[in-house]
């Protein structure tokens, strides 16, 4: 076990390294550079001279493998950079959102547990039936729908028509914690509506494959009780493969976060995201997409050891 | 994903189905049926669209802009009076036409990857495999949203955005295939009657792939419309004055209060378009998936 917690480690770090190779080329793929779009707005700094004195100060007219080298270096001594925007400290301005994000993330996650497990639950059991048919389809459906779409037509309903929910905004839980909650609802469930999507037809699947064993019918064949069968021998097996697209959704999340705090305007890091890809913010771009990219591997990881936990045969393969 | 995953889904051997009958059997499953039925329809809508759309889709009208639905304008009119059914119809070009482009392109690019990286195995295999996770840690939407930035606005430039990050999956796909037959006696054979690396890999692993292949396609099929039109919500993608979904309900959002169709409309029908790919999806892996057969008959 510890020779595969270390080499899923070393691979991590190794991703890791490669992404951040590639976030920065990406990033400078980017048409025209930050001194350029500050001239935009700022006409001051439209002049030929001031512009290279900026690109001077901010180290953008060394070799890109230069400011690869020293960007890295930085990043790793927690010196983020400036925001060539706001003209704030990027790790700042990170942990200044981070808890607004998290917030949006633990909602995400209440959602698509609470409506992704019962469904799957409840349509392996009544497999079959019109009442599985109906759940399966909204599952379907659940995983199809954009979130820009739906986050429009909650609006309409919850903000237009019944005036019950906030249209947008955001509200910190230290200054109101009901308004808070009041304008998480909506962007939560939408980030939450794909993955619930994917958790109930996986959590179906799996279930139904576990309830089709030998074991359970021997479990039913003593006499247990069907709930007993279900809760205890069934459901955890089945629970065991439905632990790697947790990973899975929670990548799916982060791409709706960017949506929904758009859309919503909440001060998060999506928004923050954004708002560095059309000002060409190259400094809070490249953290934020580290930061995705870090993200998603460590859920990966973890999800890795914990599967390698319960089921010896991935450990032993690897 | 990560390697575990990929160790969960097994590569099995590709059925030996006939074409007839992964027709039938799409036929019989229900949703995928749906699927179908909205998927002639959507490029019914695109193929006819100047003789289905009741006015032209870029005429503005404005003396009758926002206006609801009437019986002149069944959906109502735009921000510069343009007749929004027309506009709608128009648009399943656009959403198509990148949808199926991108997925022929990252099909195309990711099976030739796969391929080689399963045949060559090795150092070769190696590099494709940890370069797939590397993009696989971005998701797709911040990807396409960097990129398409970068490209500029232009619909070849979000295909071509598409088919660059969409590789991966096929890539992976045609791997998992590729290294589970690579060791089979008909490729021994091949090999021993001195077959090319380039023969076998094209006239006999490749053909062997095409089943997850199908159903990945039609899955990513749906997955690019919603991106494209997700694209085309922060301002990327078509341009003006080209009618499509996503811009129609980007500019639509301003006026929800006013005409909450112009941007509802557009969204129902990309949601209609992702949906019947998934359910076609569905139908095809349980069509050309022996294991998992009979799993969604029942639906």
């Amino acid at each position: 076990m510890k020779r595969y917690i270390f080499r899923r480690l070393l691979y991590t770090i190794a991703i890791l390294f490669f992404v951040s190779i590639l976030v920065f080329v990406m990033v400078r793929l980017l048409p025209g550079d930050p001194v350029e779009a500050a001239a935009m707005w700022n006409t001051d700094l439209a002049d030929k001279t001031i512009m290279a004195e900026l690109r001077e100060r901010f180290g953008l007219n060394k070799p890109i493998h230069v400011q690869y080298i020293i960007w890295l270096r930085d990043f790793f001594r927690g010196e983020w950079g400036m925001s060539l925007g706001s003209g704030e400290q990027v790790l700042d301005m990170f942990l200044d959102r981070l808890p607004v994000t998290l917030e949006l993330f633990v909602g995400a996650v209440f959602w698509s547990w609470i409506i992704g497990f019962p469904v799957g639950i409840i349509s392996a059991l009544r497999r079959n039936t019109s009442l599985d048919a109906a759940l399966t389809t909204s599952a379907i459906f659940g995983v199809s729908i954009p979130a820009f779409w739906e986050g429009i037509v909650f609006i309409y309903i919850f903000a237009v028509i019944f005036r019950i929910l906030p249209p947008s905004g955001f509200v910190p839980f230290s200054e109101d914690p009901w308004q808070n909650i009041r304008s998480v609802i909506m962007p939560t469930f939408i980030m939450g509506t794909q993955t619930a999507g994917l958790l109930a037809r996986y959590v179906r699947s799996s279930l139904l494959e576990v309830l089709g064993q030998d074991y359970i019918r021997t479990a039913r064949a003593k006499g247990l009780k069907e709930r007993v069968v279900i809760a205890v021998h069934a459901f955890k097996p089945a629970m065991i493969p439905v632990a790697t697209i947790i990973g899975l959704g929670f990548s799916g999340m982060i791409g709706g976060n960017f949506i929904v705090e758009f859309m919503f305007a909440i001060p998060g890091l999506g928004r923050m995201g954004i708002d560095a890809v059309f000002a060409r913010d190259f400094p809070v771009l490249q953290a934020i997409l580290v930061i995705v990219a870090l993200n998603v591997l460590l859920i990966n990881l973890l999800v890795d050891l914990i599967y390698g936990c319960l089921d010896p045969r991935v450990r032993l393969n690897n | 994903m990560t390697d575990a995953i990929t160790d969960q889904i097994e590569p099995r051997r590709a059925p030996r189905v006939g074409f007839r009958a992964v027709l039938r059997a799409i036929i019989k499953h229900k949703l995928s049926r749906v699927g179908i039925i909205i998927i002639i329809m959507l490029v019914s809508m695109a193929a006819f669209a100047p003789w289905l759309a009741p006015y032209d889709p870029n005429k503005q009208d404005l003396y009758h802009v926002l206006s609801g639905p009437s019986m002149e304008h069944w959906l109502g009119t735009d921000n510069v009076g343009r007749d929004l059914l027309s506009r709608i119809i128009y648009g399943a070009r656009v959403s198509l036409m990148v949808g199926v482009l991108s997925t022929l392109l990252s099909a195309t690019i990711g099976s030739l990857i796969g391929l080689v990286a399963g045949y060559k195995g090795g150092v070769v295999d190696m590099v494709v495999m940890r370069i797939t996770d590397t993009f696989m840690c971005i998701p797709w939407l911040v990807f396409v949203l960097v990129l398409a930035a970068a490209l500029g606005p232009g619909l070849i430039n979000i295909i071509i955005t598409l088919g660059a990050l969409g590789w991966t999956g096929f890539a992976r796909i045609i791997r998992g295939q590729v290294l589970m037959v690579r060791e089979l006696p008909y490729v021994e054979a091949a090999r021993a009657s001195g077959a090319t690396g380039r023969r076998i890999m094209f006239k006999h692993l490749l053909p062997n792939s095409v089943a997850p292949i199908i159903v990945a396609s039609s899955i990513t099929l749906g997955l690019f419309i919603m991106v494209e039109s997700a694209a085309a919500f922060f301002g990327l993608g078509a341009q003006p004055p080209t009618a499509s979904w996503g811009k129609a309900l980007r500019t639509g959002y301003a006026y929800l209060e006013i005409v909450p169709l112009f941007s509802i409309a557009p969204g129902a029908m990309i949601t209609l378009a992702v949906l019947a790919f998934n359910f076609l999806g569905d139908g095809l892996r349980d069509a050309l998936d022996p294991r998992l057969r009979g799993e969604g008959e029942k639906l």
